[in-house]
């Protein structure tokens, strides 16, 4: 309870937000990554590129290119 | 009756005319080979079977049933084999099947038996992967399996062994000859070979237009090459043998080609090998082979007629 | 028979699911759902940082209220995103099949033509709504813990409208493919659609005609524009729908494939 009391007003509000917020990314990253790490083959580039792109779009943008452009079509 | 039969068949293709006058007729429980170099217009003839390309000239029948474009009447009756089979990849083999059984409309209560004994016909059956890990192979035996699955009258293969290694070719082959007494197949090649293994009829297509057709014993008697050749093991021994018998066409230092010969010859070969003390390693009478007669046709045709 | 459609519809959902499409677009749409009540929240945080910027060249920014609107107003601004999102990663549906030659399969099968549309429509558009339901939901549970939702004129209306504009571009997206041959040129084909109507909006009164009316639903919310400036759009919209259904279907069964 400390420590709940000295986080900021502000912090407190939005944590409803972003607690799930950040669930919700961190599952689509880990989805994402899971499906890059095997299948050793995309449509362009290689693991190492799609592996950074994933990691700096990290809130969304990221995986969304990912399988647009680079999953291989099953 | 026959179970297939195309009647003057034209094919157009913008200005470029790609089938003429195209007749055949397939009889039920035959393997029939339709011969033809690549863009002689096989698969046309074969979309044209399925419905898949409009016919604007000439009649298809299947077992007396009038093809038309777009519609799938007699499709009911057709199981195809494309060049290069292609499924859904995140499918299972089975769940391909299944997935085919529901579309065809078979009795679900005979799906599960039926599925069981195509993949065995086939070699899937332990198989539980996604189809996306297949090798060619194993897509082209999976694409055999579709196309039997509801006991079709009439199995249209397009090229089912171009793609493959020999072992995948025999694979293929031996299933087809196994699969005759329960069907009729109809399939296209380029390699002879496959042709003179498992066919019983044949149609020589050469460039748009059917230039033989009939059974292959029939075809291989009419173009029957008299005369036979012998081979030695040394140069000498081949030498002294001419001399003897008289000059053959020199195929080797140590090969003789005679044709042409008249009665009795090889019974004269053989007593001068015997008086001489000649021992040939082979002596082989000439057989008509499909490549002879394939490329006879073709060179007639393209000599131009006068 | 019913069983086909079952059959191949089927098929279309066990592809969403294995190839990951399907957990892709709920996330998606779940991190849509909360961006918009987030935004809001952050509003007034956001302007006090630049209030202090602003106030420096002059600006005075008064205090803004937050409530339920600001969170609604997100919504509509972010929706053409998702839906955008979700029209490319569909713009494959058909051209995808064309492409590798899996359909020509189905068809020598004896499934006919119009069964393969049928079943590809119904399950776009099965998706798309219950995508849109996650995201429309969890904005308004948000709204309703924080604020108040009564405050919106109209809610559900304006909800339902942008709802059938997605189901308009997805039935854009089955009839263009029936067009085209890949999926690069059904999303060109479908983007010039829509471009050429906002074209056509310039011209004043003409606008309330078109379906991409239905995207400015978010002024019902605050009686900005009457419903029945909405009702030329929606019954057009109503109309075109199974007017290029049929004519994919028709299309379709004149098309190699």
């Amino acid at each position: 309870m400390i420590i709940l009391t000295q986080i900021p007003a502000e912090i407190m509000e939005i944590l409803p937000f972003l607690i799930p917020l950040v669930i919700a990314q961190l599952a689509l990253l880990a989805y994402t990554l899971w499906h890059i790490f095997t299948h050793p083959n995309y449509r362009r580039w290689n693991r190492m590129t799609w592996v950074i792109i994933v990691l700096i779009g990290m809130q969304f943008w990221g995986p969304i290119l990912y399988f647009l452009f680079g999953k291989e079509e099953a | 009756m026959a179970l297939l039969e195309i009647r003057h068949v034209h094919k157009k293709f913008g200005s470029n005319q790609v089938l003429t006058d195209v007749n055949l007729q397939v009889e039920p429980h035959t393997i029939y080979g339709l011969i033809g170099e690549n863009g002689a217009g096989k698969t046309t003839t074969m979309k044209m079977i399925l419905g898949l390309l409009p016919i604007e000239e000439g009649e298809i029948f299947i077992d007396g049933k009038k093809v038309t474009y777009g519609a799938n009447q007699t499709n009911k009756m057709i199981g195809y084999l494309p060049d290069v089979p292609e499924f859904y990849g995140y499918m299972s083999a089975k769940e391909y099947l299944q997935l085919c059984a529901k579309i065809t409309g078979m009795k679900s209560s005979l799906v599960q038996a039926r599925i069981r004994e195509l993949l065995d016909l086939v070699g899937l059956a332990e198989n539980n992967k996604r189809i996306h890990g297949y090798s060619r192979g194993m897509k082209q035996r999976l694409g055999i399996a579709q196309a039997l699955l509801n006991q079709p009258k009439l199995l249209i293969c397009d090229e089912p062994t171009s793609a493959l290694d020999p072992k995948g070719r025999k694979e293929i082959l031996d299933i087809l000859l196994a699969i005759k007494k329960e069907t009729t197949i109809i399939f296209s090649t380029h390699i002879l070979s496959d042709v003179e293994r498992i066919c019983d009829d044949i149609g020589l297509l050469h460039q748009g237009s059917i230039h033989f057709q009939g059974n292959m014993q029939t075809l291989k008697r009419e173009h029957q090459m008299e005369g036979f050749e012998i081979e030695f093991a040394s140069q000498s021994e081949c030498q002294t043998f001419s001399a003897l018998f008289g000059a053959g066409e020199q195929l080797s230092l140590t090969r003789l080609r005679y044709t042409n010969p008249q009665q009795g010859d090889l019974r004269q070969t053989l007593d001068i090998c015997a008086s001489h003390n000649l021992i040939p390693i082979k002596i082989e009478q000439l057989e008509a082979t499909l490549e002879s007669v394939f490329l006879e046709v073709i060179n007639d045709e393209t000599t131009p007629r006068v | 028979m019913m069983k086909q459609l079952l059959a191949f519809s089927q098929k279309e959902i066990l592809e969403l699911i294995r190839s990951g499409r399907l957990l892709l677009f709920v996330i998606l749409f779940i991190v849509f759902g909360i961006m918009n009540p987030a935004l809001a929240k952050l509003t007034p945080w956001l302007l006090e940082q630049l209030a202090t910027t602003l106030a420096e060249s002059g600006i005075v920014v008064v205090d803004m209220p937050v409530d339920a609107l600001t969170s609604w107003q997100q919504f509509y601004k972010n929706f053409p995103m998702a839906l955008i999102i979700y029209t490319i990663l569909s713009a494959g549906v058909l051209t995808n099949e064309y492409q590798h030659g899996t359909l020509i399969n189905m068809v020598t099968k004896g499934l006919p033509r119009w069964k393969i549309i049928l079943a590809k429509t119904v399950v776009l558009w099965g998706t798309w709504t219950l995508l849109y339901s996650i995201m429309f939901a969890i904005t308004y549970a948000y709204n309703a813990y924080f604020w108040d939702n009564s405050i919106a004129a109209d809610l559900w209306i304006a909800g339902v409208l942008v709802y059938l504009f997605g189901i308009f571009i997805l039935t854009l997206v089955i009839w263009s493919s029936t067009l085209f041959k890949t999926s690069t040129a059904v999303m060109a084909s479908v983007g010039a659609l829509v471009i050429g109507m906002y074209g056509i909006s310039v011209v004043p009164t003409w606008g309330t005609y078109l379906p991409t009316q239905l995207l400015t639903a978010q002024n019902l919310l605050t009686e900005v524009t009457p419903l029945h400036d909405y009702q030329f759009a929606i019954i057009l919209t109503g109309i075109l729908i199974p007017i290029l259904l049929l004519g994919s279907i028709v299309i379709f069964n004149q098309k190699r494939i």
